[in-house]
């Protein structure tokens, strides 16, 4: 059961990092653009319980590393996104009335983008890594945020369907 | 009820931020499995990438257009008048190129000739109230230019100073209708008189009635006394058509000007005659023509003897090669 969960979650993380790869990372999307991957991730996380969303936002994190763009060292997008992918799901899990409301649910995945992106430019900083003009960080992250709640709301169903199709919950319509 | 989350959970999430942490540290080290992970995953995902990049790069150009469209009218805008600054340069260019060729040429002339001259710049050509034929010359009586003086291209004749003003001058053409120099025919030194005919031609009447001129003669100004208004051995033209009239006193021949009166940029003012007449020295070279490549095939028919039944083969020349 677990092994079958663990191998179903993988494969539809992968593909969905594929899409990112292939197809998102070659548009020249205006304000910053955003990661779809991103996006799916904290809502998967979102719908989990706070184990299984640190889990996912370790490895999903990981992938995010090791991805050619990556100019951070290995490990920072794991740090980051499995304490939001925690964060999320441990704010999120068991609010029924939260949980009920998709318009929360994606305003929450919004701010959690911005606050991963906005994490990861500053562990940028911290590390003495070059993070550019203050004015194009801020636009970056606004914009990550601003696209995210655009995104989300088409994000958010497929990856409820998929969410309950792998460990059978309840899902959003 | 929310999900407040047990030890188990606490205890994960550390493990999980200590894992990453170690990561980090690794990676900060500069451990190479890190490294190979990375170019593994390059290698993997590159090529991808690629056949992805080329496949969405028109709708990524398209997402940056519009981004950046504020941008793109303003570097559009800064393009289009840098290119109308470079064509207006080229044009510029072009036309000094020509000028300069054609100052060479008239210095050549001079040079050859032992003219002393002061070079001007065509600024008005056309008609005017006095003259049909005539062009104006940046150079005027402050560069000693004064009536009467010769005016030469690179080419040959040019006209004849007309009026001078302080910093501009006229000058009549040699087509002009009114125009009349003495020439002299190159080689055979026979002498006529040349008038302009409101064209490129002009036409020549030989003063000698036993003077004979052929097609292709050249023509070079005769002089006149103390080098005004003509200096003598400029080239004015060729012979293109000798008329044979049986009732003419004296021979006329149609002649075709060395100088293109239409296309005058550069010309140059003789100041001064040479000290020595340099007869036939400017005459133009003739002009080489370009040979034309002929191919001649000689067909040779193969010998074959005649047998019958016999059936014709080729049969290949050895060569030995050393």
């Amino acid at each position: 059961m677990y092994t079958r969960r663990s191998i179903n979650s993988v494969a539809i993380f992968l593909a969905v990092y594929l899409v990112q790869v292939v197809i998102f990372d070659q548009l020249h999307i205006p304000l910053g653009g955003f990661s779809i991957f991103l996006i799916f991730t904290l809502c998967w996380s979102a719908l989990s319980t706070p184990e299984v969303g640190a889990i996912v936002g370790f490895f999903a994190g990981l992938l995010l590393d090791l991805a050619p763009a990556s100019n951070g060292p290995l490990g920072q997008w794991a740090l980051i996104l499995s304490s939001i992918g925690f964060g999320i799901a441990f704010l999120r899990y068991g609010d029924d009335s939260l949980r009920s409301d998709p318009l929360s649910l994606v305003i929450f995945v919004a701010a959690a983008v911005s606050v991963a992106v906005t994490a990861y430019i500053g562990f940028n900083g911290l590390l003495g890594l070059e993070v550019g003009r203050v004015s194009q960080l801020i636009r970056t992250v606004i914009g990550n945020g601003l696209w995210t709640l655009a995104i989300a709301p088409f994000v958010l169903p497929v990856a409820s369907r998929l969410h309950h199709a792998v460990f059978e919950t309840r899902e959003f319509q | 009820m929310r999900y407040g989350g047990d030890n188990r959970s606490r205890l994960l999430f550390v493990t999980l931020i200590v894992t990453s942490l170690f990561l980090i540290t690794l990676d900060l080290r500069g451990v190479s499995l890190v490294t190979g992970l990375r170019h593994s995953t390059q290698s993997v995902f590159g090529p991808v990438q690629r056949a992805a990049s080329s496949a969405f790069s028109p709708v990524g150009n398209f997402f940056s257009d519009i981004a950046h469209l504020g941008r793109t009218r303003a570097q559009l805008k800064n393009l289009q008048e840098q290119n109308s600054q470079l064509r207006s340069a080229l044009v510029q260019r072009k036309d000094i190129e020509t000028q300069i060729k054609q100052l060479k040429s008239v210095l050549n002339l001079a040079g050859t000739g032992g003219y002393k001259i002061v070079s001007a710049k065509v600024i008005s050509q056309g008609t005017s109230d006095s003259f049909s034929q005539s062009i104006t010359i940046d150079v005027g009586s402050n560069g000693h230019v004064t009536r009467d003086m010769t005016v030469i291209c690179g080419d040959g004749l040019v006209g004849v100073v007309k009026e001078v003003y302080s910093s501009t001058a006229l000058v009549m053409l040699e087509s002009d209708p009114s125009f009349r120099v003495g020439v002299r025919i190159a080689g055979s030194q026979e002498i006529g008189i040349l008038t302009g005919q409101g064209t490129d031609k002009a036409i020549m009447q030989m003063l000698d009635t036993q003077s004979t001129v052929k097609v292709g003669d050249v023509l070079l100004a005769r002089g006149s006394e103390g080098g005004k208004p003509f200096v003598p051995g400029v080239p004015v033209g060729t012979v293109t058509s000798v008329p044979n009239s049986a009732g003419q006193v004296s021979q006329l021949a149609e002649v075709q000007f060395f100088t293109h009166l239409h296309s005058l940029g550069i010309v140059a003012v003789v100041l001064t005659p040479p000290i020595n007449d340099p007869r036939d020295a400017l005459v133009p070279p003739k002009p080489i023509p370009t040979p034309i490549p002929t191919v001649t095939i000689y067909a040779t028919p193969p010998f074959v003897t005649a047998t019958p039944g016999a059936t014709p083969t080729a049969t290949p020349t050895p060569t030995t090669k050393k």
